[in-house]
């Protein structure tokens, strides 16, 4: 029974139910959708989103927002990807790369913490200038001519069927998961999220906290970035334009709140498949996957509608439960003077 | 005492911005003379009419504490039902301005039904929204029989006067600017209503204990913000005259920052619209100089977001006299 309770509180549950039940009416409809090498297909497409909503929910959980993922995505992707095709090492291309999205971290952090400016307006404005700088760096060109060797390497498969990049990312998942629930630092993001001035009470370095979610914010978003440059094999300076709208969206359908404090890794992950599989369904049923924005928006509005309505119902039940307690427990002690 | 309101009124945020906005034309009237002439710094203002209509009714969203990001995708879906309403539906172009207005009024009313009356949060909401919106301006190419890369163009020569004709030689954006400064600084400074949206961003509890109904205070801020982005998509309609799904993408950005740099809090309860007007100016003349200067028109973006977060972070540093005092603990520690 507490396992019961347990599973129809975790709010990851409800999301991968929902993706469950959408390929199962997909399915239904257009069985070839249920076979398993589409279904890889599905997975695989989904790796970069699921890194950048990992990655992003960090800061989620820590109460904050970051939408220069998708810059950061570009400008990792456009140095690696130059890095890549001048002959440059991998190791170095991914020392880079990794080196950008700690950089961008760092600043978004620092400007959050230290100047105390709101979590949006920074990385909006971050969010200009390293997209702007793409296009400094690039001058406007595309970066072609990646090796061959780092672009089969998003081919490459684990028994014929997983790629080894969706393997790592799952993997990748599953430890921060544990990272975040089951170590003590770990738990100090969501603590952070939830009462920021409890956590500082119980001695938590808020800001010290912080700017370890972005600078792990950026570094996600960096390794999406090689990992779009080996699956996409060029990088156009508008490369990952919008992409932080996704993570975003793949969080809060993933069932993380944008409060903070709620929410976990495992179910920014299913969110950022539902999230790209929309476009794939809407072709196996036959649409335009023109309305792919269409569906993700209704469903977002949907989801964060009906799970508000939910929380707030729960939230007032709770309240009475307290209440009546609190009335019963007075008038025990009115008995016994 | 009077002493103090003079420096109050000297030091106000409104008068730092007309002072950066002189710096600016100074400096690009030195790089380029061509820019100092009247007609084409009143012209200039062609290139970011958008920024300055939105980022006036923003304002008012961002005042209750909201947040709206999706104006940007409004200004695309009724640029485009425009076009379809006129060129396939048949409509007069007026009647056609007229509904696409109030489709913009029903955009931001539902967004703002779902943040005043569900209690999800704004940006959630409007995100959705933007996802919500630029997908329905795809479906509603989908519906005219020109393609999305085309957009729908001829419209008649009254229509595309609306943004390109002079009144004494004042270009028609510039007054249709200053009609909507003047009409929402007397909505927000001088109405009751206006009371209302403050106090709705400084304490919401106390405005809904004094009787107001702040629900419908709250949805009608973002019906003012989607109907103020479809007036941006008609005017940029009727300057580019072509109605295009794409218009407006990329306003995301330059309208937050108008409206953050001009003043307002965006925890809500401060700000104003003067200052916003100001900001939206500077932002757009500065981009205007700086492609006037010959910088290529993707850098933009630098120093637009150096521009907000400096400014931003000089606000906050310059409010709290404990800041450095505590940065260098911070530094310590670490």
């Amino acid at each position: 029974m507490k396992l019961v309770n347990r599973i129809l509180k975790a709010r990851e549950i409800s999301s991968l139910a929902f993706l469950v039940a959408m390929f199962l009416i997909v399915g239904a409809v257009n069985p070839t959708f249920l076979q398993v090498k589409n279904l890889f297909l599905t997975f695989n497409g989904s790796v970069v989103y699921i890194l950048l909503a990992v990655g992003i929910a960090f800061v989620i959980l820590c109460g904050e927002i970051d939408v220069s993922i998708g810059a950061t995505l570009g400008l990792s992707a456009a140095v690696s990807a130059t890095l890549l095709r001048d002959g440059s090492s991998w190791l170095a291309a991914i020392i880079a790369a990794i080196a950008v999205g700690v950089t961008i971290g760092l600043i978004n952090g620092i400007g959050v913490t230290v100047f105390k400016v709101p979590s949006i307006i920074m990385t909006l404005g971050v969010n200009g200038v390293v997209r702007g700088s793409i296009y400094v760096y690039t001058n406007g060109k595309w970066v072609e001519n990646v090796p061959f060797e780092f672009k089969a390497l998003s081919q490459a498969t684990f028994m014929n069927a997983l790629t080894y990049f969706l393997l790592g990312t799952i993997i990748l998942t599953v430890v921060v998961h544990f990272i975040l629930t089951k170590t003590k630092k770990g738990r100090y993001f969501a603590a952070v999220g939830d009462n920021m001035s409890g956590a500082t009470l119980i001695g938590i370095p808020v800001e010290g906290t912080k700017i370890v979610a972005y600078i792990a914010c950026g570094i996600f978003a960096a390794l999406a970035g090689l990992m779009y440059v080996s699956r996409v094999g060029f990088v156009t300076p508008t490369a990952g334009n919008g992409y932080e709208m996704k993570a975003i969206a793949a969080c809060v359908l993933g069932g993380i709140s944008l409060a903070g404090g709620v929410g976990t890794v495992i179910g920014a992950a299913i969110g950022s498949v539902i999230m790209s599989s929309i476009s794939r369904v809407l072709v196996f049923l036959q649409f335009s996957s023109d309305y792919d924005n269409t569906i993700t928006g209704i469903l977002l509005i949907l989801i964060v509608v009906a799970d508000s309505l939910i929380q707030r119902r729960l939230a007032e039940k709770a309240r009475r439960k307290r209440l009546s307690a609190r009335t019963l427990e007075e008038v025990g002690g009115g008995s016994n003077e | 005492m009077n002493k103090k309101i003079w420096k109050n009124k000297l030091f106000r945020w409104e008068n730092a911005l007309i002072l950066i906005l002189i710096t600016e034309i100074i400096i690009f009237g030195l790089l380029n003379p061509k820019f100092l002439q009247a007609r084409v710094l009143l012209g200039s203002i062609n290139d970011f009419i958008s920024i300055c209509i939105i980022s006036l009714f923003v304002t008012f969203v961002m005042i209750t504490g909201g947040m709206d990001i999706q104006a940007g995708a409004i200004v695309g879906l009724t640029s485009i039902s425009l076009g379809v309403l006129w060129q396939d539906a048949g409509l007069n172009i007026w009647a056609a301005v007229f509904v696409a207005i109030l489709l913009g009024g029903i955009c931001g009313a539902i967004s703002g039904f779902f943040v005043a009356f569900a209690g999800v949060q704004a940006m959630v909401v409007t995100l959705g929204g933007q996802f919500l919106y630029s997908g329905l301006a795809l479906a509603v190419v989908n519906l005219s029989s020109s393609s999305a890369f085309e957009g729908i163009s001829g419209f008649p020569n009254s229509f595309i006067k609306l943004a390109s004709g002079k009144i004494f030689g004042i270009p028609n954006q510039v007054i249709i600017f200053i009609v909507l400064i003047a009409i929402s600084y007397i909505l927000l400074h001088k109405t009751k209503y206006g009371r209302y949206v403050f106090l709705c961003g400084i304490n919401k509890n106390a405005a809904i204990y004094s009787g107001i109904k702040t629900k419908l205070i709250i949805m009608s801020t973002y019906i003012l913000s989607g109907m103020s982005a479809s007036i941006a998509g008609i005017v940029l309609t009727s300057y580019l005259g072509s109605a295009r799904a794409d218009l407006g993408k990329e306003l995301t950005l330059p309208i937050i920052t108008a409206v953050v740099l001009g003043g307002t809090s965006n925890l809500g309860g401060k700000g104003g619209v003067f200052g916003t007007a100001l900001a939206a100016v500077v932002i757009g003349i500065m981009r205007f100089g700086l492609v006037m200067a010959g910088l290529p028109t993707q850098y933009l973006d630098i120093p637009i977001g150096l521009l907000l977060i400096v400014a931003v972070a000089a606000r906050t540093i310059s409010s709290n006299p404990g800041f450095v005092r505590k940065a260098g603990k911070l530094f310590k520690r670490a």
